[in-house]
């Protein structure tokens, strides 16, 4: 019988078992798609054709995790430029690591802007770091007294201190601000604060002029330079998750891919084993569930076995994923303005905060974006192999799809969508539409009954100020524990969230093996 | 020649008024400058047309602190508040939501929209009254500085988070959502009737430029649950002889205690030497002493306009710079030969004697903020109308009324500006919405005043037309407010202090900050 069962074999699942497996436990992670990775795959979309169909960004993978398990084989690529933004007048923004590379392609657009641009990198950055800091182990709990909790209080007031008297005022202004707000105050260039403000918005059903979206710049900037340069895996984001995968196995753990968990089974008030869809049992000492609170809580586990203020707290974990993929086999490059497609960087269609606060409109009175904010995605340009030869493949993630679409998600609503992406894209890339081989449009509810995500949402439960730190997935039950002894969290629904790879999965780890020690 | 004055307080609203008032009775001469003929600022009571008496600008009062009408006996010097009885919400359908302050009554009403709402509104209730008794401390304490190390502040704080460790798991958790989510989704987790949630929300919106679904809406929602009335946690009301009245009852208190209060006296500039405060210089040229001078004024007037930008530090300024007002809505007062018809409930009845809120759904109070975000005003606005003419038959001739209509949204920042043209086409959107659910407001109509931001700006010099001095948003308050170093009522200059709204707690006719400012000045002992 296994020590434990991991549920989901998506990155964080299996970081998790690969750190339990290290420590000698005996693993079992069940996995109900093909193939293991959750939404970090690299699949076919047409004969030849290659994408990754859902995460084309695996956001910052903390370089601890991999040396911890010995995760080898795995190229992280970055463009530079980083992000391009196409601007109506046929040039372009294009943002860098290297801030001296950024500052001279924002001065194009503002000389003022760009003479402020390494003072705010610098200062969000530092704020980052904090926030980074309570990243790594489980959120401090302002109420509990034991002495661990008053201690953890009492570093993480010496680490706000440590911010000194600039940074303390940063932090306790820009987290509940609208990054509108916070990016009006230091820059004029419409295309520099729409590029910043779309990564601080991205995943959330909120639009820039929201309040608390400002977290989200300080969020996605963790672990990264200047500016959050969204990061891709030589091969396709699908080669980390293989590579996980295979350290997980060598250290011991068992991965089984095709088997969908149906239950967690409970037996006097303790996580017992799970029953797959295929009616098989197993039983195991601890349980470990990658999937969603929601779903895990409320759907593996039947209520009875919950307390009701418990059920109904995780019940109102707002998911409504904003998100939706278009896949493109593409017949030939698409023409952008230049630089193009050069590297590994993405181009970003921001123009303006109004554009996004637009986007965002449409979605927050239940439609699609008519003009939607899009990430854009070339691999096939300096990988090959992830096409035939003279042909691309295309990975577009788009904002604002909402999972509440007013008169619900159809087959008709999905070509729409779809529809309205190539229409976006066609503005900066005439020769697009003619050059399409084969379209995959990924609707939220494509997302959730694909890949079991609760409406849709691809960081388990909305990044925003009232479901994170001691707020997630639930207000008391942040610490990747859940009200049932022997059953934990360890996927994006828990601290710190998504778009820090396999950081949620490290930290349950370390929390079991703490709860667990071998007897 | 020493002084004539202890203390000059530059502006009489409301807050000026009570900062006086307690420096009179602490013994200090104390003399307050009013730029108008009357004081009360936006708390005034004006007779627009003959025998038509109005509460111009700010019109029903709640959170009037009740130690500040204890300790200033405003009930003697003529305070008298008349309870808002109910909320009416018409419905497009034809149809009604009425919240009345009979709580069985209410809940009947409830239960005809949703048996669960009603179920769930007394829970509601009671959460809100302990998250409103969790935030009380917070108005009446001066905001300690989490950014410096005097023992002071680690005191101020430490007594915070005992404070609040001691509300308990659930309220402490509940607190922290309130004060991070949106109205909206806050709403969302107790409500299904949209008429219900968009009528709560709505009060979670007045004085911000946010909609009902922008997170750090929720917690505005709780400053209007402050209110206190006679002990009735709840309650909004108004005052006699309209809103101006609660002004001249604190200025009666304020004489009272030998404060000395002079109105058509608009200062010019604060006199500083060697970065001292030491007087003010009005616009007569007419120069007066002090040992303290107090600006009741809003942060932009007071730093921007009455002080040097020499005798300022620059960081200081470029924070009163980046301080936002947005001001976002507007009023519109009406001269009524009759009262309004309310086809939902014909005729006369007690639901006249409340206020009639124009919120019909949250999409309806979205979609007038998204006007608004894009430099419009909201073609369907959501209004918060009053009769004070009911309760109050003093306000208008027999047999005539007056009506009080608070309007969001109207951007002070209206693409092309505001002018007369503009102004009536934003009175016209207002009339028009009222008369789709009484429709013979119109011709009920004697006489109409239309105040934009720009007109509520102009007259009582509220920057951007902000009712509240500066918008209440969570960047922007407790030691944040007016800036994060200087949210003691101090200000860089010594002697020069700010009592206004633009200070904590904010605005919404509380005294609040008059009084802890008067307390911080007495402190420093001057």
């Amino acid at each position: 019988m296994p020590d434990v069962v991991v549920v989901g074999a998506g990155l964080n699942g299996l970081v998790t078992a690969g750190y339990l497996a290290k420590a000698g436990r005996r693993v079992v992670v069940l996995e109900q798609r093909a193939a293991v990775g959750g939404t970090t795959v690299t699949e076919e979309i047409a004969p030849g054709f290659r994408c990754d169909i859902v995460q084309h960004d695996i956001g910052w993978l903390p370089p601890r995790i991999a040396s911890d398990l010995g995760c080898t084989g795995v190229e992280l690529v970055r463009g530079d430029p980083a992000v391009v933004t196409p601007l109506d007048d046929g040039r372009s923004l294009q943002l860098s690591p290297d801030t001296a590379k950024s500052v001279a392609a924002i001065r194009a657009l503002s000389p003022s802007d760009a003479a402020k641009w390494p003072e705010f990198s610098e200062r969000m950055s530092r704020l980052a770091g904090f926030l980074e800091g309570l990243y790594f182990g489980p959120p401090p709990q302002p109420l509990r007294s034991a002495p661990r909790d008053l201690l953890a209080l009492l570093r993480l007031g010496r680490r706000f201190r440590g911010l000194g008297r600039t940074g303390m005022i940063d932090l306790l202004r820009v987290l509940p601000m609208a990054v509108a707000e916070l990016l009006d105050d230091w820059f004029e260039a419409d295309a520099l604060k729409g590029t910043l403000a779309a990564g601080a918005v991205s995943g959330v059903l909120q639009g820039p002029r929201s309040g608390g979206t400002a977290f989200g710049l300080l969020h996605h900037l963790v672990g990264q330079g200047a500016f959050r340069c969204p990061a891709s895996v030589r091969g396709g984001v699908g080669v980390l998750a293989h590579a996980l995968a295979a350290t997980a196995r060598q250290h011991g753990a068992e991965i089984r891919t095709g088997a969908a968990v149906e239950r967690i089974t409970v037996k006097d008030g303790r996580a017992a084993g799970v029953v797959l869809a295929s009616g098989e049992e197993l039983a195991a000492r601890t349980i470990v569930s990658a999937a969603d609170p929601r779903r895990t809580l409320l759907g593996l586990v039947e209520p009875i076995h919950l307390d009701p203020d418990v059920a109904l707290a995780v019940r109102h974990i707002r998911c409504r994923g904003p998100l939706a993929k278009v896949n493109l086999a593409l017949d030939e490059l698409p023409r952008l303005p230049p630089p193009g497609l050069t590297g590994h960087g993405v181009v970003s269609i921001s123009p303006s905060l109004d554009y996004l606060e637009h986007a965002f409109d449409d979605a927050k009175h239940g439609a699609i974006s008519r003009k939607p904010y899009c990430e854009i995605r070339v691999p096939s340009v300096l990988d090959p192999s992830l096409a035939p030869r003279g042909k691309h493949v295309m990975s577009v993630l788009v904002q604002y799809a909402p999972y509440h679409l007013r008169d619900g998600w159809t087959a008709a609503q999905r070509e729409a969508l779809g529809d309205a992406v190539v229409a976006t894209l066609a503005e900066y890339a005439p020769n697009l539409p003619a050059a399409i081989l084969h379209r995959q449009v990924l609707t939220p509810k494509d997302l959730e009954d694909g890949w079991g995500l609760t409406e849709g949402s691809l960081y388990h439960g909305e990044l925003s100020l009232d479901q994170i730190l001691f707020m997630r997935p639930v207000p008391g039950w942040s610490r990747y524990r859940t009200p049932l002894d022997g059953l934990y969290l360890c996927g994006p629904g828990a601290h710190p969230g998504g778009g820090i790879a396999g950081l949620a999965g490290r930290n349950a780890a370390r929390t079991i093996l703490k709860d667990t020690p071998r007897s | 020649m020493p002084p004539r004055y202890d203390a000059i307080v530059i502006g009489g609203g409301h807050n000026g008024l009570v900062h006086a008032a307690y420096l009179a009775r602490a013994g200090r001469r104390v003399l307050v400058l009013e730029r108008r003929a009357r004081v009360g600022g936006a708390a005034v009571t004006e007779e627009i047309f003959p025998g038509f008496r109005f509460s111009v600008f700010s019109y029903v009062v709640s959170l009037l602190r009740p130690e500040i009408i204890r300790d200033l006996e405003l009930p003697r010097h003529g305070l008298d508040i008349l309870p808002l009885e109910s909320t009416l919400t018409p419905l497009p359908n034809g149809d009604y939501l009425a919240m009345w302050s009979d709580h069985d009554q209410t809940r009947r009403e409830l239960c005809r929209h949703s048996p669960r709402d009603a179920e769930a509104y007394d829970e509601f209730g009671q959460l809100m009254h302990h998250m409103a008794m969790a935030v009380k401390p917070i108005l009446g304490m001066v905001p300690p500085d989490p950014t410096s190390l005097s023992p002071g502040d680690l005191l101020g704080l430490a007594r915070l988070g005992k404070h609040f460790r001691s509300l308990g798991e659930r309220h402490f958790h509940a607190l922290c959502k309130l004060m991070t989510m949106s109205s909206a989704d806050f709403l969302d987790e107790w409500f299904e009737f949209d008429g219900l949630k968009a009528t709560k929300a709505a009060s979670g919106i007045i004085g911000t430029f946010l909609g009902p679904r922008s997170p750090g809406t929720a917690y505005v929602l709780l400053h209007h649950y402050m209110g206190e009335i006679d002990g009735a946690f709840r309650a909004w009301g108004f005052a006699k002889g309209g809103t101006g009245a609660i002004s001249e009852a604190i200025a009666a208190a304020a004489r009272a205690s030998g404060a000395e209060i002079r109105t058509d006296a608009p200062v010019a500039r604060v006199r500083v030497r060697g970065g001292r405060a030491t007087g003010v210089v009005l616009e007569s040229g007419e120069e007066v002493q002090a040992s303290v001078v107090v600006s009741g004024l809003d942060p932009r007037r007071t730093f921007l306009q009455l002080v040097e930008e020499h005798e300022l530090p620059a960081d200081f300024v470029a924070d009163i710079r980046r301080y936002k007002f947005r001001g976002s809505s507007g009023k519109v007062n009406l001269a009524l030969a009759e009262l309004p018809n309310f086809t939902c409930l014909p005729g006369v009845g007690p639901h006249l004697r409340g206020a009639i809120s124009i919120s019909p759904s949250l999409d309806y109070v979205e979609r007038a903020y998204d006007d608004a975000k894009y430099g419009a005003f909201s073609r369907r606005p959501y209004l918060d109308i009053v009769i004070p003419s009911m309760i109050d038959p003093g306000m208008a001739p027999p047999g005539k009324h007056v009506m009080s209509i608070f309007v969001q949204y109207a951007p002070y920042h209206v693409n092309g500006g505001w002018d007369d043209a503009k102004r009536e086409a934003f009175g016209d959107a207002v009339v028009d919405t009222v008369a789709q659910y009484a429709p013979n407001i119109r011709s009920a109509i004697l006489g109409r005043q239309v105040l934009t931001p720009a007109d509520i700006e102009r007259i009582t010099g509220l920057t951007e037309g902000n009712i509240f001095q500066g918008e209440l948003a969570l960047h922007q308050l407790f030691f944040m407010r007016p800036t994060p170093a200087w949210a003691k009522y101090r200000t860089p200059v010594r002697g020069l202090y700010q009592c206004g709204a633009g200070t904590h707690p904010g605005g919404g006719i509380m005294g609040a900050s008059g009084r802890l400012a008067a307390l911080q000045v007495l402190k420093d002992g001057r």
